[in-house]
């Protein structure tokens, strides 16, 4: 189980998160819901090591995941697909999953099995990554971070500018992973997009957790939603 | 001689400048591209890496071509080392931050000059090449009965400066090869197209930088030590390789490592062949006025890509 206790996070001066506090467990989709500048991809950057804790915890297993240095984290098996994609723009298919596969030391059936979730893939592995399309960038960040071979994936914003049928594979993908056992942080802006899929859904709100609900609650009641969002 | 024979001879003299020049601005262009750390101290590390070459041969009896041989395996790997040092305890310190890498690197620059200047003394030494047979060259003449082959007098070359040609182009494509088509080659262009991401994807970004810092200036070195034998090694002869490597840089497009080949051998060759008919001050102000000219209609340089 994967939990953050407390976290306050600054950029220089400016401080972002305020305490914040979360938690998933294998086999979970925690979704993140919250407006432009609420600090969702801050709390994951913050996860991934990427920015420094100025007070709190977060702990993989009980293991403190903030102690360690920022690249030993993904290999404790925590995977992020950053909002952007951020691919490396310059090397081809084949290599980005190439390193999602040395983060973890894993082999050819975690690529080959990565590519069976995307085919489209399998047809341009010598590619350059910024000659892809925006639908199969999104497929590479997630086949890269399946390479690795993740405990828990962070998913920022997956399905930004994407069209309904690639939103809905991405969508099938991230259930395959809870089915796996995986735990799934899911940041989204499109309620309806994730909503069918999500366990339980934290609204941040000023760099803090505000309301934690059910999500199978969050249907029946949709206010919450209204009042978090303003939609 | 003629002028073909002439130009031939003085081709050739840049061809040696373009090859040495091409292995410094290389480790140059891979420091910038990799780390965005702009090293005003790489022409020392160049200056280091051919003087140390003179300590080492001076220091090893026997036969002049084995020191030589000694000299350009250790040289620059105890210039490389110098400067992975040089990356953790000083630019790793300051966080790779670019106007403060600027001034550090600078103060280095000084540091490494005035300590060399300290142990081995102000004069020029002389290395002694490990062979440097001459070697007529031929030329194509035209005649009544088509081209003729003639062998002008006093056009030549030596062996040596045959070696320093083809060792560089021989370091260039082992290079290429380790960056297109390694692990650690894959690694280090993954962090310089997006160091944070390649930490998420467990890549020791300090490690990477220390690597490259050492690798850019070992590079220098040997660039130093395969010219050692043909100008003296000084405490004071960074200056003007930091100068053109700079300019092969920047014509090149920043931290394009193919441009940066391209520009060295359009610059070494501009240099060698004006050095030759004219004078070596006439050869740095053209290529001067040609990094002016780059930037005013190509600011991305040759190779360069538009940065956001
Ligand atoms: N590199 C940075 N330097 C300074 N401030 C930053 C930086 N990145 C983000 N911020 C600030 O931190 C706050 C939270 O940003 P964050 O990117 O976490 O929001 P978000 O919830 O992901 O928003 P969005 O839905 O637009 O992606 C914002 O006010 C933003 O301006
Ligand atoms: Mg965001």
């Amino acid at each position: 189980m994967l939990t953050i206790n407390k976290i306050d996070v600054a950029y220089d001066q400016v401080q972002v998160l305020f305490e914040l506090s979360l938690s998933v467990s294998r086999g979970e989709i925690l979704c993140l819901l919250g407006r432009n500048g609420a600090g969702k991809t801050t709390t994951l950057k913050s996860i991934m090591g990427l920015l420094p804790l100025r007070a709190g915890r977060i702990e993989f297993d009980g293991e403190p995941l903030n102690e360690l240095a920022a690249h030993l984290v993904p290999t404790k098996g925590i995977a992020y697909v950053p909002q952007g994609r951020r691919l490396f723009s310059e090397l081809s298919v084949q290599q980005n999953m190439e390193i999602g596969l040395m983060t973890s030391g894993a082999g050819k059936e975690t690529k080959d099995y990565a590519l069976s979730l995307f085919p489209r893939l399998q047809e341009r592995l010598k590619q350059r990554a910024e000659t892809l399309s925006g639908g199969e960038q999104q497929m590479l960040a997630m086949a890269r971070a399946i390479c690795t071979k993740p405990e828990v994936i962070l998913l920022d914003e997956p399905t930004e500018g994407l069209q309904p049928s690639m939103t809905s594979l991405i969508r099938d993908v991230i259930v395959q992973m809870k089915q796996q056992n995986v735990a799934v942080i899911l940041v989204e802006q499109h309620v309806d997009a994730v909503l069918s899929i999500a366990d339980r859904v934290t609204f941040i709100e000023h760099g803090t957790n505000a309301d934690t609900v059910q999500a199978a609650q969050l249907q029946e009641n949709p206010s919450l939603i209204q009042q978090y969002l303003g939609v | 001689m003629d002028f073909g024979p002439y130009l031939f001879a003085a081709s050739l003299e840049g061809a040696i400048t373009a090859a040495v020049l091409a292995l410094t601005a290389v480790g140059l262009s891979l420091v910038f591209g990799v780390m965005r750390v702009v090293n005003v101290a790489h022409g020392e590390f160049y200056m280091l890496g051919a003087v140390l070459a003179w300590w080492i041969t001076s220091m090893i009896a026997g036969h002049p071509a084995l020191g030589f041989w000694v000299a350009i395996v250790v040289a620059p790997l105890i210039v490389g080392a110098l400067a992975m040092l040089c990356d953790r305890f000083i630019l790793n310190k300051i966080n790779y931050d670019p106007e403060r890498t600027i001034v550090a690197t600078i103060g280095l620059l000084y540091v490494i000059q005035q300590s060399t200047l300290m142990t081995f003394g102000p004069e020029a030494r002389p290395v002694e090449a490990p062979f440097n047979e001459r070697i007529a060259l031929p030329w194509l003449e035209p005649t009544n009965a088509g081209l003729q082959v003639i062998w002008p007098t006093g056009l030549s070359t030596t062996s040596y400066k045959l070696f320093v040609i083809a060792a560089a182009v021989t370091i260039l494509l082992i290079l290429w090869l380790v960056m297109t088509r390694t692990r650690i080659g894959l690694i280090m262009r993954a962090t310089q197209l997006d160091q944070e991401m390649a930490q998420a994807h467990g890549i020791d970004v300090n490690k990477v930088y220390a690597l490259v810092f050492g690798l850019g200036a070992a590079l220098a070195a040997l660039g130093a030590v395969l010219v050692v034998p043909i100008q003296q090694a000084y405490y004071l002869m960074g200056s003007d390789p930091l100068l053109l490597s700079f300019i092969v840089v920047i014509i090149g497009g920043l931290g394009s490592v193919l441009g940066t080949v391209v520009a060295a051998v359009l610059i070494g060759m501009t240099d060698g062949i004006v050095s030759v008919f004219f004078t070596p001050t006439l050869a740095k102000i053209l290529a001067t006025l040609l990094v002016a000219f780059v930037l005013i209609f190509k600011p991305n340089g040759l190779f360069g890509k538009r940065r956001e």
